[in-house]
């Protein structure tokens, strides 16, 4: 039962939430309204209804405590509604007349009891919702005159208040630009690549036209293209901010798991020129981070780059307060892709894609929301091709980090505390060179001993090899098989010489 | 933001001055960045960026029209090279910068000039190469006839200078923005002969006096 109550008072809390929310939003201060409506001197904000911080939450808590009991009330008088009504159909089928005293035979029952109340609440929830989803689908007709949001509706106020102050001119583009939109409801159809064509199509021609016709001076023309840009695109978001049609989305989830994975990267590596230990740089760090992932809450593309251009500005003067001097570009860029890291934008692709289709091309060519904007495309093409080599380390660290089995910062001697004073830097910073000296000492002994171990194996080797070879061919001194020809032996030559002289004797 | 200022707002409309995107290319510490600043800083109607300096705007007098030159500055590690060609879109005119006293960065801006043929037809964009530090001639590592011979077979404008000393820096400036109203009128109507004919009469005589 508890549990059962405990759901419903969540529910109508969150309803009550929801319903504040929702007229928070029309709420309009003026200048006197600044101040705290209980009167206690401090500022008021809107967002707390014109109480400044601390009695805003006094009185939030009163209400909100109020609220509760409320709710518990209700859920309790629901519970015993639920209850009688269950009884009496049981009493209803013959079976027994509900009595407090038959208090064991309720205990029983209550389980299906709680069942069926949740569920009944639920579904009575769910087909509320899926009511409303049907209405907003059907909405979306092209008579631009049903609005679906408050926030549609406040812009339409807008610019037809704004198209006022223009007479003629002001009705000729109202009516042009309600031409447009119903245009492009019979093109939803159609790819985003031609919608956006469309779009940019119907920015040039409005403003041809109103050059050339209603002869409207430049400076002018460029705030009413404003203002349409905010009216039309407020409507057509929804069509076109990350449609089915696309990758878009699958792109978004890409960079994100690409920018998660590379939730490693120090400033260090980027060689980011800002120094996160002074406050207010910090400071500023958090403001572009919150910039940059605000964009993602705009529907007009001129916001969504007001917000990038925010988010360059905090980061100029993170790195003027760190550096001392003006940034260029040089340190910008670097420090963009850091706060990109850091932050994490959500559907970053997807706000990039839909500003570079939809918004007014003469603000992303030029102008210095131009340039910002580029800078954040460059970051985000930096980020999906980085590798080791643009953070100066080796592929082996890389991949290390990338797979997750080690932490650079792990291995700082910086991150062993933050707190820790210079001198406990340096000793650690020293014994950190003392661990690596030793290291190395020690691969030069195992090296020498290798080299030892080496000389003597190939002493040993060749002494072994002239044995092997000694034993092979083994020295055999023989006799000489001929002996020095003897002068007086048998030669068959000497046959062939005259026979010697006989002596001869001679009469005489 | 840059829009909040006194001067019209940026528009290529009739009677306004012309917008012109000029990107700054070349490795890092070239120079770029001073080249910029020294050139916005001595002008009281240009916007002087109060916290950043990579993005200026300056009105600049050509004869009797004037047109507004937008200055982006890139950043030129190497790291950054291979995403850069994202700051050309739209741009008119290009400086490419690099370090007298770096050969290696000298390299590096006709690598540049390459990537820019990737991106643009010829003649499409007004490129000038400035060589910078001058200041530095002691450890001169290109010569004035190195720098002017790669610009003249390129066909383009050259300069040197020095951001250090104000040396030739508006003139640098001054000889892009002549050489894009002059091709304003007649957008493709062969602009890169053009191109060449200022070349030789222009910029570089008067660089040639004043380089030692």
């Amino acid at each position: 039962l508890m549990l059962s109550k405990h759901f419903l008072v969540c529910f109508l809390v969150s309803r009550k939430k929801m319903s504040l929310k929702s007229e928070r939003r029309g709420i309009h201060v003026d200048q006197s309204e600044l101040l705290c409506k209980k009167g206690c001197g401090y500022y008021g904000n809107p967002a707390w209804q014109g109480f400044c911080s601390k009695c805003w939450r006094e009185e939030y808590h009163k209400a909100r405590q109020k609220q509760i009991q409320e709710d518990w009330e209700l859920a309790e008088r629901l519970q015993r509604e639920e209850e009688e009504a269950f009884a009496s159909s049981q009493s209803n089928q013959g079976a027994q007349s509900l009595t407090f005293s038959k208090f064991e035979e309720k205990k029983t029952n209550e389980k299906t009891r709680k069942v069926t109340t949740v569920k009944k609440f639920f579904s009575a929830s769910s087909r509320a919702g899926s009511k409303k989803e049907i209405h907003e689908a059907k909405a979306p007709s092209p008579s631009i005159n049903r609005q679906t949001s408050i926030e549609t509706d406040r812009v339409s106020k807008e610019f037809i208040e704004f198209l006022k102050t223009f007479h003629k001119t002001g009705q000729e583009i109202y009516k042009q630009t309600k031409l447009f939109l119903e245009a492009m409801h019979y093109k939803r159809e159609l790819s985003i690549e031609e919608q956006s064509e469309c779009t940019q199509d119907f920015y040039q021609n409005v403003a041809e036209r109103m050059q050339a016709r209603g002869k409207v001076p430049p400076e002018r023309v460029e705030k009413i293209m404003d203002q349409i840009e905010k009216y039309i695109m407020t409507r057509l978001y929804k069509y076109v901010f990350c449609p089915e049609t696309t990758d878009d989305e699958k792109k978004d989830l890409a960079i994100q798991k690409r920018i998660r994975a590379l939730h490693w990267v120090t400033p260090q590596m980027l060689c980011v020129p800002v120094n996160e230990e002074i406050p207010e740089v910090s400071d500023m760090v958090v403001k572009a981070i919150t910039d940059i992932i605000e964009m993602d809450s705009k529907r007009v593309p001129r916001d969504k780059l007001a917000c990038i251009t925010k988010c360059s500005k905090h980061i100029f003067n993170a790195i003027k307060i760190t550096k001392n001097e003006p940034a260029s570009a040089d340190d910008f860029l670097p420090t963009l892709i850091y706060i990109v890291l850091k932050g994490n934008p959500p559907r970053l692709q997807s706000n990039i894609q839909y500003i570079t289709r939809f918004c007014n091309p003469s603000r992303l060519m030029t102008g210095e929301d131009g340039y910002y904007f580029t800078n954040l495309c460059c970051a985000v093409a930096f980020i999906e091709k980085l590798d080791a080599q643009s953070l100066n380390l080796s592929q082996e660290d890389f991949d290390r980090y990338m797979s997750g089995q080690t932490s650079p910062r792990k291995q700082e001697s910086e991150s062993w505390s933050p707190d820790a004073c210079l001198g406990v830097k340096q000793m650690y910073k020293n014994l950190d060179l003392l661990s690596q000296l030793n290291e190395r000492q020690e691969r030069i002994m195992n090296e020498a001993k290798k080299l030892e171990k080496d000389l003597i194996d190939w002493t040993d080797g060749i002494a072994k090899e002239v044995q092997d070879i000694v034993e092979k061919y083994p020295l055999e001194i023989k006799p000489p098989n001929q002996p020095l020809a003897a002068i007086d032996s048998e030669n068959v030559e000497n046959d062939k010489l005259p026979p010697p002289l006989q002596p001869q004797v001679y009469a005489g | 933001m840059a829009q909040a200022h006194g001067t019209p707002p940026p528009r290529a409309d009739p009677g306004q001055p012309c917008v012109f995107k000029l990107v700054l290319l070349g490795s890092g510490s070239v120079g770029k960045s001073s080249l910029a600043l020294r050139y916005v800083k001595d002008d009281f109607r240009s916007i002087l960026p109060t916290v950043g300096c990579a993005f200026f705007t300056k009105v600049v007098e050509v004869g009797a029209s004037s047109l507004k030159l937008e200055i982006w500055d890139t950043a030129g590690q190497e790291k950054f090279h291979s995403v850069c060609h994202l700051y050309f879109r739209g741009a008119n005119a290009a400086l490419l910068v690099y370090d007298v006293t770096k050969k290696e960065s000298f390299h590096k801006a006709q690598q540049w000039l390459r990537d820019l043929e990737k991106e643009f037809r010829p003649g499409e964009v007004v490129v000038m190469l400035v060589g910078n530090k001058i200041d530095l001639s002691e450890e001169r590592e290109v010569t004035f006839e190195e720098g002017k011979e790669f610009a003249e077979s390129n066909r383009l404008l050259f300069m040197e200078t020095s951001a250090k000393l104000n040396h030739q820096v508006s003139e640098a400036f001054s000889a892009v923005a002549r050489e894009l109203s002059q091709r304003g009128g007649g957008e493709g109507q062969a602009p890169g002969r053009d191109a060449a004919v200022v070349l030789n009469e222009g910029p570089t005589r008067r660089a040639r006096c004043c380089a030692h």
